[in-house]
């Protein structure tokens, strides 16, 4: 399956993904804890700009971003500021729907927040390879069963979309009529998945001894085939990550910061 | 095939699950009963609260249900994943006003059981975050929650009639609906999709509070989903050869379809 991820020469793509992962994990905790919008917007212009420049790939980030956030923060904005339960400041008046000062507020906040959100795991997503991020994690203890389900799919969807296709090109081709009214297409839906869901379970069995052969249910501990770089450094720096998010977390939640 | 249903570590993976639900039950009524002040807000420790006991919850459950799996059924799992994202998009390609996004979930959920159910479901949506939109992963628990209570539904023998899916599909649905409104209340301001957002935002109008809302939305939509994708995923286990179906133990066990009982010699 197509993932996100975009190979270059930057620094970010050569850190451990776990270190980025924490990264994500600080950057989430620390928006998601402070209530002010400013935060958010303090935390995208002065840590995500900067690193998204620095990646390389900070095209493709704005992008996407945009198009994962941008339609929340819009609907978002209209939804809250004319429709906001507890509205006293009106900044203005279409007709009989107010816009209030409180909703826009409210819908800048969460936006704001959802879109560092969006930007930080697209971030990661973009300079870290789904595979070395599974290898780097079951190098630190995550269940081996894991990284098949989630390497395994990834390789899975393509041929899988493939075989779809082919079906639904072979049922036209016996006459299957894919327009028409919606119960008309909810009942194509069938004699698609069916035959689809059918060869796939096939196939599973043999894989299934195959692993089996190979010692997969084994519960010893294993070596890694691909070892992914790590310093001393970034496992201070993910320590510091993880102490720093926790306090502005600890100060938010007991009033220092608000 | 039988050796490979050993499972070590029995206790511990049992204790990941009970905690993970616990944390997510106390999550949920904090959310509901606690009323936190901030909802009128929409920021502040709620959100924190919403997202971190959803998540942490789901990850133990996800963790201690995996371990609970042979080989030969999760090899199922990224199976049934593709199914859910695939058939997802041919809905959409189709043009249907449905997700039909948790085909695979409940025929897994139906053939192994609830353990395998949940594994599908929390792995659908971490595949949806890695791929599509890391705004699917909050939601990981509410997948979780459908691929559960699609196991037990058909381990109670609900898949043995022709009549029951439907109705524990909107069962289903209407759970689904509950779980899913505080994440989409607390942490996304009632705004998940164009479409859902305009709905919330009507809802509101008309002086609900946001968590009402997004919850009077999610019992609009997915209670029909679900009911569709249960009758949907009873019709293809019927156009399945038994001899096919007799294979998963869990379907022999609990006598889940019509025409696969056990024998005494099993």
């Amino acid at each position: 399956m197509t993932t996100l991820y975009l190979d270059r020469p930057s620094p970010i793509h050569r850190l451990n993904p776990v270190t980025k992962l924490v990264g994500l994990l600080a950057v989430v905790l620390v928006v998601f804890a402070l209530p002010q919008w400013w935060a958010s917007v303090a935390i995208l212009v002065l840590v995500m700009v900067p690193a998204a420049v620095v990646s390389g790939v900070g095209g493709r980030l704005l992008l996407v971003t945009l198009i994962l956030a941008g339609p929340l923060l819009l609907v978002l904005i209209i939804a809250q500021g004319f429709f906001y339960p507890g509205r006293e400041t009106i900044l203005f008046a279409l007709g009989a729907l107010q816009f209030s000062l409180e909703g826009l507020l409210l819908a800048v906040g969460v936006g704001t927040r959802t879109a560092v959100l969006v930007a930080a795991s697209v971030l990661l997503l973009l300079t870290t390879h789904p595979g070395a991020l599974m290898t780097a994690l079951t190098e630190r203890g995550m269940p081996a069963k894991v990284s098949y389900v989630v390497s395994s799919t990834l390789q899975i969807i393509p041929a899988f979309r493939t075989r779809a296709e082919s079906i639904l090109l072979a049922q036209r081709s016996r006459g299957l009529r894919t327009r028409g009214n919606i119960v008309r297409r909810v009942r194509v839906l069938l004699p698609l998945v069916t035959p689809l869901v059918l060869g796939v379970f096939v196939d599973v069995e043999e894989r299934s001894t195959a692993m089996e052969a190979r010692a997969f249910g084994s519960t010893r501990s294993r070596v890694s085939y691909a070892v992914i770089p790590d310093s001393r450094g970034q496992q201070f720096s993910r320590w510091a990550l993880i102490v720093l998010a926790l306090a502005v977390v600890v100060l938010s939640f007991t009033g220092v910061l608000r | 095939m039988s050796s490979t249903t050993a499972e070590p570590n029995k206790t511990r993976n049992l204790i990941f699950i009970i905690l993970g639900a616990l944390v997510v039950i106390a999550t949920y009524l904090y959310l509901i009963i606690g009323q936190p002040t901030d909802i009128a807000a929409g920021l502040g420790p709620s959100a924190l609260i919403a997202l971190a006991g959803y998540l942490i919850g789901a990850i133990l459950i996800g963790v201690g249900a995996i371990h609970r799996l042979p080989t030969n059924t999760l090899v199922l799992i990224p199976v049934a994943i593709a199914i859910n994202i695939v058939v997802g998009q041919l809905t959409a390609a189709l043009g249907l006003p449905f997700y039909f996004d948790s085909i695979g979930t409940i025929l897994v959920a139906v053939v192994a059981g609830p353990a395998a159910g949940a594994v599908t479901g929390a792995f659908t949506n971490v595949i949806w975050g890695l791929t599509l939109s890391p705004l699917a992963l909050p939601f990981a628990i509410t997948a979780i929650v459908i691929g559960v209570l699609a196991g037990y539904a058909a381990r109670i023998g609900v898949f043995r009639t022709y009549w029951l899916p439907p109705i524990a599909g909107l069962v289903t649905g209407v759970i689904a609906a509950l779980v899913s409104a505080p994440i989409a209340a607390f942490i996304f301001g009632g705004a998940t999709g164009g479409g859902t957002g305009a709905i919330v935002a009507a809802f509101q109008a008309f002086g609900n509070s946001l968590l009402a809302s997004t919850t009077l939305q999610g019992l609009l939509s997915d209670p029909v989903d679900k009911l569709i994708t249960f009758t949907v995923v009873m019709l293809i286990l019927l156009a399945l050869p038994t001899r096919f179906k007799q294979r998963f133990p869990f379907v022999r066990q609990y006598n889940v379809l019509p025409g696969t009982k056990a024998k005494k010699l099993d």
